[in-house]
């Protein structure tokens, strides 16, 4: 029994991501965005609903699939691993239901996409953000 | 026989499988890899090619009965190991012709009515979603008659081998041809959708008198979600009209013929209770969704009534709850499935040559009896990125009399089987 809760404990470690949220997700302040709440950022993510309060779609933008700022995102918004999040998509994808995120080549790509389109929004690295973008969700610690 | 070139096709189809796991496997696809020059966002494709597939093998601890998916499938699993009821291949095109329009097209081949795994058109359709709270579709789309039946074929997006076959089994309508609309408006902290659809099917059934064509059956359906944090709560309801009979023949004339010979009314009335024409069946279902981190637990409940004599009207439920353990995930189930007899007789004597329209009448309406209840246990192993593999016992539990979705039961059985499953299941 003890041996069992010591690998539950080790197994939960190694799936937990030890940094704190070096993350936050921007937009382009053309959009008229200033603040989202975590369950508009999970449904806009989730393809569950993407009505920004302008009306206009947003649209999200992804990292990488082997970016693990991409693994950092959905574990800390929704407590998920990347293979929950596919099988996630694939449910939706393979019904013919909502399109998932665009993917962007990296933090840079990201943000020059925020940056051409006023309904996109992307998590980036919060080092890389500057004044032309608007951030609009950091999770709270 | 027919079974050898049955199992030609299969071991060809196992090959074509077998080449199509090995692309994926030497060929992933990094969407983001083209992305030559770092300033430049990386182009978005209008078109792209996906797909989905399992590559499973189960057998189980019977040779009196033979375990299905469903009822779509003419033969099951029994007691030696089989690739025949999971293994299924898919792919899917999805192209967008504006923002706001995209074409689906989507092909399937897995083991189905008439025995074979030849490709099948699951969808063709076209969707617009004019602004974020609606959405259209038309065409040949999935028949959304209970929830997540239109991605049971998508083994990769659920936890256990396939959904449970008490819940899932007496549907064998995947598409249908026609129309949805789904509106998605906040209410509250969460999101509330409806959903109506309706159209003709076209697909086909297999059971002991043959393959049933239901091609041209109207479908109607209505859909009512409600998402908030981790719950997700949905009601359906839908309906069929069958456009054909199952053919019984010769039995509904010799009953309709010895009734008026011999005057028997009661005869000719059960002539009339094997009337599938015309006759509406309707599903209704409720189940709830927790999804909350490594936790998820769902739980769904239906009633189907057929207004024909020939299907006994049936509930059945699951509830299936996993923990996420790293990349393991352990789960367990159980699922339920009983239906009501409909009591019709001939009223003939039960004396030669009358005994021998009377057994095989009371056999029809004895055909979709279940009984039983299933317990399931298992895990999902997500291996490497976009595979997963899974095991999973599951024993069925049931009484003697219970042989519905079985294929081939025979009389002797206990209605206790245990199915042991293997799986690979991948997306690209």
């Amino acid at each position: 029994m003890k041996t069992a809760h010591a690998l539950l404990i080790l197994l939960l470690a190694a799936a937990w991501p030890a940094a704190a949220a070096d993350w936050v997700v921007v937009a382009n302040p053309k959009a008229g965005i200033t603040r989202l709440s975590q369950d508009e950022v999970t449904n806009i993510y989730l393809g569950r609903y993407r009505r920004l309060a302008s009306g206009a779609t947003a649209e999200p933008i992804d990292q990488p699939a082997d970016s693990a700022l991409k693994a950092r995102f959905y574990r800390q918004l929704v407590d998920k691993n990347l293979a929950e999040i596919n099988a996630y998509w694939s449910r939706l994808v393979f019904s013919g239901k909502t399109r998932p995120p665009r993917i962007a080549g990296s933090n840079e790509d990201a943000l020059q996409i925020v940056l051409l389109h006023p309904d996109a929004l992307a998590y980036v690295d919060k080092a890389r953000v500057d004044s032309r973008f608007v951030v609009v969700f950091e999770i709270a610690e | 026989m027919n079974a050898k070139p049955a199992r030609f096709a299969a071991s060809a189809y196992n090959s074509f499988l077998l080449l199509g796991c090995l692309a994926v496997l030497g060929l992933p696809v990094h969407a983001g890899a083209a992305a030559a020059d770092a300033a430049e966002p990386t182009p978005e494709s209008n078109l792209s090619l996906s797909g989905f597939g399992t590559l499973g093998i189960a057998r189980s601890s019977s040779d009196q009965v033979e375990f299905v998916r469903d009822l779509s499938q003419p033969k099951g699993i029994s007691d030696h190991w089989s690739g025949l009821i999971d293994t299924l291949f898919g792919v899917q095109t999805n192209w967008r012709a504006t923002p706001t329009v995209e074409l689906v097209g989507q092909v399937v081949s897995r083991y189905h009515y008439d025995g074979s795994h030849n490709p099948e058109v699951m969808w063709a359709f076209a969707k617009w979603d004019p602004d974020a709270r609606l959405s259209l579709r038309a065409g040949r789309i999935g028949a959304d008659f209970m929830m997540l039946a239109d991605s049971r074929l998508v083994g990769y997006s659920y936890l256990p081998v396939r959904p449970p076959s008490d819940f899932f089994g007496p549907l064998f309508f995947s598409h249908f041809d026609g129309a949805d609309a789904s509106v998605t408006l906040p209410l509250g902290d969460g999101l509330v959708r409806g959903k109506l659809f309706g159209g003709a099917t076209h697909e086909k059934a297999t059971g002991a008198p043959g393959v049933w064509d239901t091609s041209g059956s109207p479908v109607a359906g209505l859909v009512l979600d409600y998402q908030a944090g981790p719950w997700l709560l949905r009601a359906n309801t839908a309906s069929i009209k069958f456009s054909n009979d199952i053919k019984f023949a010769p039995l509904p004339d010799t009953l309709r013929s010895v009734g008026a010979t011999f005057g028997y009314p009661s005869a000719i009335a059960a002539a009339d209770a094997l009337t599938t024409r015309n006759t509406t069946t309707r599903f209704y279902s409720v189940g709830a969704v927790y999804d909350d981190g490594p936790l998820q637990v769902q739980g769904m409940l239906n009633s189907i009534h057929h207004e024909t004599e020939v299907f006994q009207n049936s509930r059945a439920g699951y509830v299936l709850a996993g923990y996420r353990l790293g990349p393991v995930t352990p789960f367990a189930g159980v699922s339920w499935w009983r239906s009501k007899f409909k009591p019709n007789t001939t009223g003939l004597p039960d004396v030669a040559p009358f005994a021998a329209l009377n057994q095989a009448f009371d056999q029809i309406m004895v055909a979709s009896t279940a009984d039983q209840n299933t317990y399931t246990l298992g895990a999902r192993w997500d291996f490497r990125q976009n595979m997963a593999l899974k095991v999973q016992w599951d024993a069925v539990r049931g009484t003697s009399a219970s042989r519905f979705p079985f294929a081939h039961s025979e009389a002797g059985w206990n209605g206790h089987t245990d199915v042991l499953s293997l799986c690979l299941d991948f997306i690209f």
